[in-house]
């Protein structure tokens, strides 16, 4: 196989006891739109920054096409950023900002009048280039960046939160202009967001970070079908955990015990655990239906009826198990038991065996 | 509705009448110099009797206002030079900077402007003596620097604090080297906040007096050293037309220096 | 939240102030540690020189003149500041930058000019006693200069925009909402004044007439030129001293109190101030 186009090898990074990122380990092909999803704190940043140079790795490598780039100092990397908070040089005018990066290369004027046009009428800015920053809003601001960081061509653009200061409706827009831009360029993107929905909408395939760590890989719909983790799970789209112990474990799949002694057997399982040890049972609201009566083994579970609140087209309806835990269940419009459950109700509720996991908990 | 102009009835004409007397207070005397200098009566009877332009004519007839505003304003270009470039590195270590004391220094570096003149101008008299640097350009552009520093050291940090470093990153990954950053993209973006400190370095050291009488020697003063020795002995016209002069030069500075200011809203 | 260092940022540490640490180690602490301490050790060591200042009815009365002046001063111009502040805040911007440009102007035109102004317009013969003979005030023409009457109406004109500009700073952030608020609440104008707006500008006005009161104290160029030496402040007191009599020892301790009274007020206004407004 011929090595992949970005290649972020066992990344580690220290500041003095605290551990931003641990043994990060990616592959990123040519062409990808990568994103990196996590909660605040996680180590995305830390990994972008290693990746444009502003800090070095406490170990591992990057690798670009094949090289290390960690000897390369930042402004050699030609890696194209486009940063959280606005960067637009605010001496500058929209084109020269565009032409900034073509200026410190020493490009033929003519070229850099080109591009330039080239780069602003990409993120549909034409005839902007008098413009001086100040008086553009958040919005043009970031796709001047983003006409800045591309004007180059660079091999990876790195995004790190661009939209985040930006009200969600223009945000909206801003990713379907991204993802146009990413199709039209075809160019390599590293996009950091912590906000799944923009992650699931932009992105070829997400990396999920957690505590410094990459906990999974996959596209949205991998993610959402077969979580790794327990924190994969729970952070993309909606989860309910049961609590129960492993009465027996075979073959990646578990029997799990609760404490009132209901049984499920032959669950998939993620992680390892021993007979004895403690697992979770991850059942997704929108996966899972309410029936009065009883379904196969290992695929339903008695629950009473706590309260039912109706949204339009759904409704919320809660439920207890038969030990004390919640569980929620989400009943389309039209769904038969929509118009007859009520609270006290003793019902089942139901899912197809590849919907349930079990994660083990330390 | 004390904050409301329209809304302050009678109050408004009030207010506005104490406006009016305090500026005309500030305004009158800088007018009333001006009308003297053009006035023909040695003995500055007001209104003038007559108008002549014979004060300015001793003025330029007399080579030592020459010489001693060609010193002054030798000094102060000096001064102001040193004081943005000594001030921009303090800013600098001061905005950007991560060590310890870094408050500690930045209320050093501004006690010379808190402090009395009187007690600078008198210490470094004293160890300029020891030094044999008094009556020499040296003593006193270092005189008129410590006090341009601090003020210097004020707007430059104001203006990079205000400069989010990210932008110089954001350079960096563009292509640039950190000093083409640094020269291509802070340094402008700060500019306002340098000739800003370059007009104040200017015009502290050039209408500095205190430190400049200490600092003087027979053979070597600043205009307003030449000011001061000839106000000591009589109230001539020519310091008039001296001031007038000295008036117009604020006026152009502080229109430049408004010119700035409103090309960076821009 | 970006508290790395960058490459761009590396070298702006401790070694880029180091010209301003050097410059100012060299010809600031050192002379002044140098004048203060001959204070205690000319012309013998001791602290004869500070009994002599705190112990003679002459150099006690140049304390008592330099703090009344300055009290005087802070007065008169925080008398005049607020009202003018106030205006200032809410009267048409237009108008407004007209007095601010005067305000300027009077502020960076040069010292000397304006105390000239002062001495021409203070004279026997000149402006002001004539214009106060001809509506009948006075029917002789009266001292003006040569004495304090001079050296406070030359600082009031100097110190007047040290006093405005803060307060202007502190009266343009209150909220509008607030009077409107008091106004509902049923407060007359003169009520909304006393107990609203006076206290809300208080920090503006205390911290303003502190620095002109600091000012003022080490003041040299309008007392001397105005005042004359029968009414001498302690600036010209620290001057003459070295200057003329040659006494560094007593030219020291004056210049010791000086600093001390300075750097306690200083010290004072930033506690009270700098930690409020955090
Ligand atoms: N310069 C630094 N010094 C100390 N700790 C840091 C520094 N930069 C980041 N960290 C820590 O590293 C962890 C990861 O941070 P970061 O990469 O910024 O997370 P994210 O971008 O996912 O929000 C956090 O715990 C953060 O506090
Ligand atoms: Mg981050």
């Amino acid at each position: 196989m011929t090595s992949p186009h970005l290649h972020i090898n066992g990344i580690r990074k220290t500041f003095g006891d605290v551990v931003a990122t641990d043994h990060v380990e990616l592959e990123i092909g040519e062409g990808e739109f990568m994103t990196f999803l996590g909660p605040s704190g996680s180590g995305k940043s830390t990994t972008l920054y290693i990746l444009a140079g502003f800090q070095d790795p406490t170990a591992g490598d990057i690798r670009l096409r094949g090289k290390s780039i960690l000897q390369t100092p930042s402004h050699k990397r030609n890696i194209g950023m486009v940063f959280q908070r606005y960067t637009l040089f605010p001496h500058l005018s929209v084109g020269e900002n565009v032409a900034f990066p073509l200026r410190v290369r020493r490009a033929p004027q003519a070229e850099i009048a080109a591009k330039v046009k080239r780069a602003l009428s990409l993120v549909r800015l034409d005839g902007f280039e008098d413009r001086m920053p100040a008086n553009m809003s958040g919005g043009q601001q970031q796709r001047v960046a983003l006409a800045r960081a591309l004007v180059y061509d660079p091999p990876v653009l790195l995004m790190d939160e661009p939209l985040s200061a930006l009200d969600k409706k223009l945000r909206e827009e801003i990713q379907y202009e991204i993802r146009r831009i990413h199709q039209q360029t075809g160019v390599t993107i590293l996009y950091v967001t912590h906000d799944q929905e923009e992650a699931l909408r932009l992105s070829d395939r997400i990396a999920v970070f957690n505590r410094g760590r990459i906990e999974q890989v996959g596209t949205g719909p991998e993610l959402y079908a077969s979580p790794a983790t327990h924190f994969v799970a729970d952070f993309i789209g909606d989860s309910a955990f049961l609590t129960g112990e492993l009465a027996e474990v075979k073959d990646g799949r578990a029997t799990l015990r609760f404490t009132d002694g209901t049984v499920l057997a032959d669950v998939p399982m993620h992680g390892v655990g021993a007979q004895g040890g403690k697992a979770e049972l991850m059942l997704r609201p929108e996966r899972i239906d309410l029936s009065d009566t009883v379904g196969p083994p290992g695929a339903s579970l008695p629950v009473t009826v706590e309260d039912v609140t109706f949204l339009g087209n759904n409704s919320a309806v809660t439920a207890r198990t038969g030990w004390g835990e919640p569980l929620y269940i989400r009943l389309n419009f039209g769904h038969p038991m929509m118009a007859s459950v009520s609270r006290g109700d003793k019902l089942h509720v139901r899912w197809q065996p590849q919907d349930a996991h079990v994660f083990t908990k330390e | 509705m004390l904050m409301n102009f329209d809304k302050l009835g009678a109050w408004r004409w009030i207010l506005s009448g104490i406006c009016a007397l305090m500026a005309l207070f500030l305004l009158l005397p800088i007018l009333f110099i001006v009308a003297l200098s053009f006035g023909n009566s040695r003995w500055l009877i007001f209104p003038p009797p007559g108008w002549t332009l014979k004060w300015y004519g001793e003025l330029f007839a007399d080579p030592r206002w020459l010489q001693a505003a060609f010193t002054s304003a030798k000094i102060a270009v000096i001064v102001m030079v040193l004081s943005v470039a000594i001030g921009l590195m303090a800013s600098l270590a001061l905005v950007r900077g991560r060590f310890r004391g870094r408050e500690v220094l930045r209320g050093f570096f501004l006690t010379p402007m808190v402090l009395p003149v009187v007690i600078i101008a008198v210490a470094l008299y004293a160890a300029f003596l020891r030094l044999g640097l008094n009556g020499t350009l040296v003593g006193f552009v270092i005189a008129h620097l410590i006090v341009a520093l601090p003020f210097s050291i004020i707007t430059i940090s104001g203006a990079l604090e205000t400069f989010d470093p990210s932008i110089e990153d954001a350079a960096i990954l563009c292509g640039a080297s950190p000093w083409e950053a640094r020269f291509r993209v802070t340094l402008p973006a700060i500019s306002h906040g340098l000739f800003s400190a370059a007009i104040f370095s200017f015009l502290i050291s050039w209408d500095e007096v205190v430190l400049a009488i200490f600092m003087a020697s027979p053979t070597l003063q600043t205009l307003p050293v030449k000011v001061w020795t000839t106000l000591r002995q009589d109230l001539t016209p020519v310091i008039a037309a001296a001031s007038t002069l000295l008036v117009l030069l604020t006026v152009v500075l502080m229109i430049a220096a408004a010119l700035i200011r409103k090309g960076k809203s821009r | 939240m970006l508290s790395f260092l960058t490459p761009a940022r590396r070298g702006s540490g401790l070694g880029m102030a180091m010209p301003a640490l050097l410059l100012l180690l060299a010809f600031f602490v050192i002379p002044v540690a140098g004048l203060l301490s001959r204070s205690v050790t000319e012309p013998v060591t001791g602290l004869q020189n500070y009994e002599t200042l705190l112990g003679s009815a002459t150099y006690l009365r140049i304390f008592f003149n330099t703090f009344l002046v300055s009290g005087l001063v802070t007065l008169i111009t925080a008398l005049i500041a607020f009202p003018v502040a106030w205006a200032l805040a809410i009267m048409p911007s237009r108008v407004a930058a007209v007095v601010f440009a005067i305000i300027l102007l009077s502020m960076w035109t040069n010292l000397l000019a304006r105390t000239y102004a002062w001495m021409v317009l203070l004279q026997q013969t000149g402006l002001v006693n004539r214009i106060l003979m001809a509506i009948g005030i006075i029917d002789q023409p009266i001292q003006l200069t040569n004495n304090l009457i001079g050296v406070t109406i030359g600082m009031v004109y100097i110190m007047l925009p040290f006093m405005i500009l803060p307060l202007y700073g502190v009266i343009k952030k209150i909220d509008p909402a607030i009077l409107q608020a008091a106004a509902l609440c049923g407060a007359t104008k003169g009520q909304a004044l006393r107990r609203v707006l006076l206290p809300l500008a208080t920090p503006g006005i205390a911290s303003g007439a502190l620095m002109v009161f600091v000012m003022s104290l080490g003041y040299f160029v309008t007392p001397s030129l105005l005042g004359g030496t029968a009414n001498m402040m302690l600036a010209e007191l620290i001057v003459q001293q070295v200057q003329s009599l040659l006494n560094w020892g007593m030219g020291g301790a004056a210049a010791f109190i000086l600093l001390v009274v300075t750097l306690a007020l200083y010290a004072l206004q930033l506690r009270l101030f700098e930690g409020k407004a955090r």
